[in-house]
């Protein structure tokens, strides 16, 4: 059945894929630390990878778990861009050391994200759990700009640095980032577990946002990016998209270590096999996709006049909260 | 007369169910200008080219000159020449100026 989206999408922009839940850290906002799924032999992902060229996925964003955990990130990584596939990952840059970077160059990836919470080392460390993290990753950085790969920075925004974010701004500047990506806090997984302790109010959600808003209209040295669609109704947001709301399961979709698809990596609602299903039959006919994709209004967003735009904010954590896509955000202050 | 090329550092992909409807429509007589057939990416912000706009941007491979992108599409788009020559220059001057196409 055509929406919207399929109208004018043949296949999600960007798949999100998790080649393993394995890490070498334990965070405390992990959506995925506490996840176990068998993982696919090597062969079989290049042929996920043959699947995502046909089907024109344009852009692959490998995440976990740590990426490098795995053995065969380079070689999937050299088949995917040999492909035409624009790569990228995130990674807590424990394993990044020089070697490491100038290999990930020579892999093509276009560009190589860092986590970084907290623009202080011992906080860092304290929310990674991992002594001595803050440093690896600032010198991941150092690396792989040495090696010429493009870097950007991830920071979830929480109770632990959301009256702090100017300083992970000067960090990124320091380092000589290419773009800082200010990540809203999802209640998943252990961000479920510890919500209490790290998550914001909504009003302090706003308070933090109209403040960020304004520092990227002021910055011309950096790129900040948010990925919330509850902000899209505040002065200063300006970005234009061809969606509105949240992106998951229309520009983009997650993949897990065994080749399942969820809409998003927060929404642990498994829509069909990568390897066993139809990718087109998914993607135009899951009733998943298409209760996220057609949104209705309820409660607080009824009456509500920004909900044309942000189409009830994010559906994850209306998810995660309420257990229904169409709930307002829990983190919605209107 | 020097060829068109793409930026490389945008990247694209042509929606082909998307472009099927839209030529589907254009031949029952409808107006189609304002449908995006051809998404681009550049730097991170998205946009459409419509189906004659997406003609273009297919064509300019490096191989083309302007005159080549207009000879192959006074065969695809019923339009008097003229009329097409104008429109292909305005739409390829808008692209050079935004740093999408250059001269290869």
């Amino acid at each position: 059945m055509p929406d919207a989206v399929t109208e004018l999408f043949s296949a999600p922009l960007t798949f999100n894929w998790t080649l393993s839940f394995r890490c070498n850290f334990s965070c405390s906002h992990c959506y995925s630390r506490d996840e176990s799924v068998d993982e696919l032999a090597t062969a079989d992902i290049l042929r996920i990878v043959d699947i995502l060229v046909e089907k024109q996925v344009l852009f692959i964003n490998f995440g976990g778990g740590e990426p490098l955990i795995r053995d065969d990130l380079f070689e999937i990584a050299d088949y995917a861009v040999g492909k035409g596939l624009n790569v990228s990952m995130n990674s807590n840059g424990w394993l990044i050391d020089a070697a490491v970077a100038k290999r990930l160059r020579a892999s093509g990836f276009h560009s190589v994200g860092i986590s970084i919470d907290s623009a202080e080392p011992a906080r860092h460390d304290d929310f990674r759990n991992r002594p001595g993290s803050f440093d690896r990753a600032v010198a991941a950085l150092e690396h792989l700009r040495k090696a010429g790969v493009r870097t950007t920075m991830s920071s979830v925004i929480s109770r632990i640095n959301y009256c702090n974010f100017r300083d992970l701004l000067d960090l990124a500047r320091d380092r000589r980032v290419a773009q800082v990506y200010l990540h809203n806090f999802k209640c998943s997984g252990r961000g479920f577990k510890n919500r209490q302790d790290l998550d914001l109010s909504a009003e302090e959600w706003k308070a933090f946002y109209l403040e960020a808003l304004q520092v990227k209209q002021q910055t011309g040295d950096l790129l900040i990016s948010f990925d919330d669609p509850v902000i899209s109704s505040l002065p200063g947001y300006d970005e234009k998209s061809l969606v509105n709301g949240s992106s998951c399961g229309k520009l983009s979709l997650h993949m897990r270590p065994n080749g399942d698809i969820t809409p998003c990596g927060f929404i642990p609602l498994v829509i069909g096999n990568i390897l066993r299903d139809d990718f087109e039959t998914l993607w135009y006919d899951s009733p998943i996709l298409q209760k996220m994709r057609n949104k209705e209004a309820s409660g607080k967003c009824v009456e509500c006049g920004a909900f044309e735009k942000c189409l009830g904010g994010c559906t994850a954590r209306a998810f995660a909260v309420y257990g229904d896509f169409n709930q307002p955000d829990p983190h919605c202050w209107k | 007369m020097k060829n068109l090329s793409r930026n490389p550092d945008i990247v694209w992909r042509v929606e082909k169910r998307r472009e099927a409807e839209i030529i589907k429509a254009l031949d029952a007589g409808e107006d189609v200008s304002d449908k995006g057939s051809v998404i681009l990416i550049v730097s991170g912000m998205m946009h459409q080219l419509n189906l004659v706009g997406g003609r273009i941007w297919t064509l300019c491979d490096g191989q083309r000159s302007l005159d080549d992108l207009v000879e192959a599409l006074s065969g695809e788009f019923e339009v008097e020449r003229g009329e097409l020559t104008g429109d292909v220059e305005a739409f390829v001057d808008d692209l050079l100026k935004r740093g999408w196409l250059k001269y290869a």
